[in-house]
């Protein structure tokens, strides 16, 4: 009975979701809701490092950068069929990310979170001047699109990678894993003195998270057909911190509505760039300092307050 | 290839001392408030940009635009602590760094506002040349190093040597027992928060001075400040010193030698080879 009242507003919102191709009349936000699934994909990446390990990373946009640029050079130089590629992609950007999250994770804290940044800086940088492979600032245009470049279809490819790869994230929080990573955020000395080795389960959470972010690079390059350095830089990176503060950071449905969010306050709020910046850095302040827990987690204490259940907990 | 070693150390020290600068602001912060302040950077790059529009749209000289930017730094240093950083001082690390993040957005964002987006250099007009055997040093260089060292040595007086100092450096040791031998610890965060703004800003001054200020720059200047802190061994002045005159220089010869474009590449790894083989860093103690 609990466990389906917990189901039954996921299910709404898929088919909610799944309806939405046939709601929507105007294309430019059709094509906000698909650029808005590949970000919960990359946003329920964030989450498992940020939200429910507690590390604080600041590369997932590099990492998405990875995986674009490694679906669309492998699709371009050997023409391999473009599933294949992006099938790839989420491989490739995971060996990045042993090899990255391996020194990274020796600090802590925000030390981390520097280390993490740099690395982003490293890809950009790397990026840009590597230019005989990646074209430098230009960018590779022409990158082909799945199903001649069908936006419905594609919508519902976005959909289904999204809420499959959410469900994973909820079945890894639930599992003996998540609890260990659970464990880590709350006090990772105590961890390690029970007997488990904590590292390897952090660079777990961090290559699975990159893997989420390579297949979400993936999917962006393919559909909007065009990539430069900058899509792939520190402030999209903020932007997916932003998207797990938001929606809620350690909770399943948070990542989602941060996601949506991120990619549709801009659009409705029509500010200039700076102004974005000033916002969005404004929102991270606020957010942080008076509602930590997040939209979801405001949710969820109303809902409990109202039903007058306190101790719910779960997804 | 020795003189031109010598001529890429010269030149590393000027950038050095910037680095050095930058690492020692965010230190003393991290000691007395346990926050990474991220938003160091921009708000030096504040002071540059400030420098820059003093002196070419008000027409001041550089000496006396340089003295109101660093009010006007240190004024943005203390808003950000007392409204951002105060409230967080006591969650955990992770908010207290996700705010830093959000204030660096606000104020690179407040940058390109009142700035705009264009590349700007402060007009110095020092422009001579000395000669030293086959080793150019402008005389720009030559005076920012000399400023570096000068800020450092007056840093390290003020800290070790006055009453102030000792107060900072014991709420750094044992906060609660600084507490309890009557150190004002409301006041202390401000005047740390000034003296490293200061020190930030001195830095964007020569940035820009030497180089230039840019949108963005002020990160990766704060992302190279916190790599030479893992250098030289958290926590630890002179381990900031070195670490900071060690990348300078390091990234000075490799842009000489290697690739000037993969210049702040070799910054990071030198910063993950650390990370890999002394994680306590070059003068940190093993944990």
């Amino acid at each position: 009975m609990n466990k389906s009242l917990h189901l039954l507003p996921w299910l709404l919102g898929l088919a909610v979701l799944a309806m939405l191709p046939q709601l929507i009349t105007v294309k430019y936000y059709l094509h906000l809701s698909i650029l808005a699934l590949i970000w919960v994909i990359v946003a329920q990446g964030q989450n498992l490092i940020q939200g429910f390990t507690g590390y604080v990373s600041i590369v997932q946009a590099g990492f998405m950068g990875i995986g674009a640029y490694a679906s669309t050079l492998i699709g371009l130089n050997f023409q391999w069929p473009l599933w294949l590629t992006m099938m790839l992609a989420p491989l490739i950007t995971a060996l990045f990310a042993l090899a990255t999250g391996y020194p990274s994770l020796r600090v802590k804290g925000h030390y981390f979170a520097i280390v993490t940044l740099a690395f982003n800086l490293i890809i950009v940088i790397v990026l840009v001047n590597y230019s005989e492979l990646t074209k430098g600032e230009a960018g590779i245009s022409n990158i082909p699109k799945p199903w001649g470049g069908s936006r419905e279809a594609f919508y519902y490819l976005a959909l289904a990678l999204a809420a499959s790869l959410t469900l994973l994230a909820a079945l890894i929080a639930r599992s003996r894993v998540g609890e260990i990573l659970l464990a880590i955020r709350q006090n990772e000395d105590f961890v390690a003195a029970i007997g488990i080795s904590a590292w390897k389960y952090k660079l777990f959470a961090f290559v699975i998270s990159a893997m989420y972010a390579g297949l979400g690079g993936a999917l962006y390059a393919h559909f909007q057909g065009f990539i430069n350095p900058e899509i792939f830089g520190v402030a999209q990176s903020l932007d997916a911190i932003l998207a797990v503060i938001l929606g809620g950071s350690g909770t399943i449905a948070g990542p989602v509505i941060g996601a949506f969010l991120v990619v549709f306050l801009p659009e409705i709020l029509r500010f200039a760039d700076s102004f974005r910046l000033i916002l969005y850095g404004l929102i991270l302040v606020l957010a942080t300092i008076f509602m930590p827990i997040g939209i979801v987690g405001i949710a969820k204490s109303a809902f409990a307050r109202m039903t007058r259940r306190g101790g719910q907990h779960g997804g | 290839m020795l003189i031109e070693i010598l001529q890429q150390t010269i030149n590393g020290l000027a950038i050095g001392g910037v680095y050095v600068l930058i690492a020692l602001g965010l230190t003393t912060v991290f000691g007395i408030l346990g926050i990474a302040h991220f938003a160091h950077g921009s708000i030096s790059m504040f002071g540059g940009y400030l420098t820059f529009f003093l002196v070419t749209a008000q027409g001041l000289p550089v000496l006396a635009a340089i003295p109101l930017a660093l009010l006007a730094g240190i004024l943005l240093g203390l808003l950000v602590e007392i409204l951002a950083y105060r409230p967080v001082r006591n969650a955990n690390h992770i908010n207290a760094f996700i705010v830093a993040l959000g204030l660096t957005m606000m104020v690179e964002g407040l940058n390109l506002q009142l700035f705009g987006h264009e590349q700007v250099v402060i007009p110095t007009g020092l422009s001579k040349v000395f000669r030293l055997g086959g080793i150019t040093v402008p005389e720009l260089r030559l005076y920012v190093i000399l400023a570096a060292i000068l800020l450092v040595v007056a840093m390290m007086i003020f800290v070790e040597r006055t009453k102030t100092g000792q107060a900072i450096r014991a709420v750094a040791e044992n906060r609660d027992a600084a507490i309890l031998m009557g150190v004002n610890v409301k006041t202390i965060p401000l005047i740390v928060f000034s003296m490293s703004t200061a020190l930030g800003v001195a830095a964007g001054i020569m940035v820009g001075a030497l180089f230039a200020i840019a949108p963005g720059i002020g990160e990766g200047l704060v992302v190279k400040g916190f790599a030479v802190l893992i250098l030289g061994g958290l926590g630890s002045f002179p381990g900031a010193i070195l670490g900071g005159t060690v990348l300078g220089i390091t990234e000075s010869i490799a842009a000489g030698f290697i690739s000037s474009a993969y210049k702040d590449v070799i910054a990071f790894v030198v910063m993950i080879l650390v990370l890999l083989f002394r994680p306590q860093g070059l003068l940190g103690r093993a944990p």
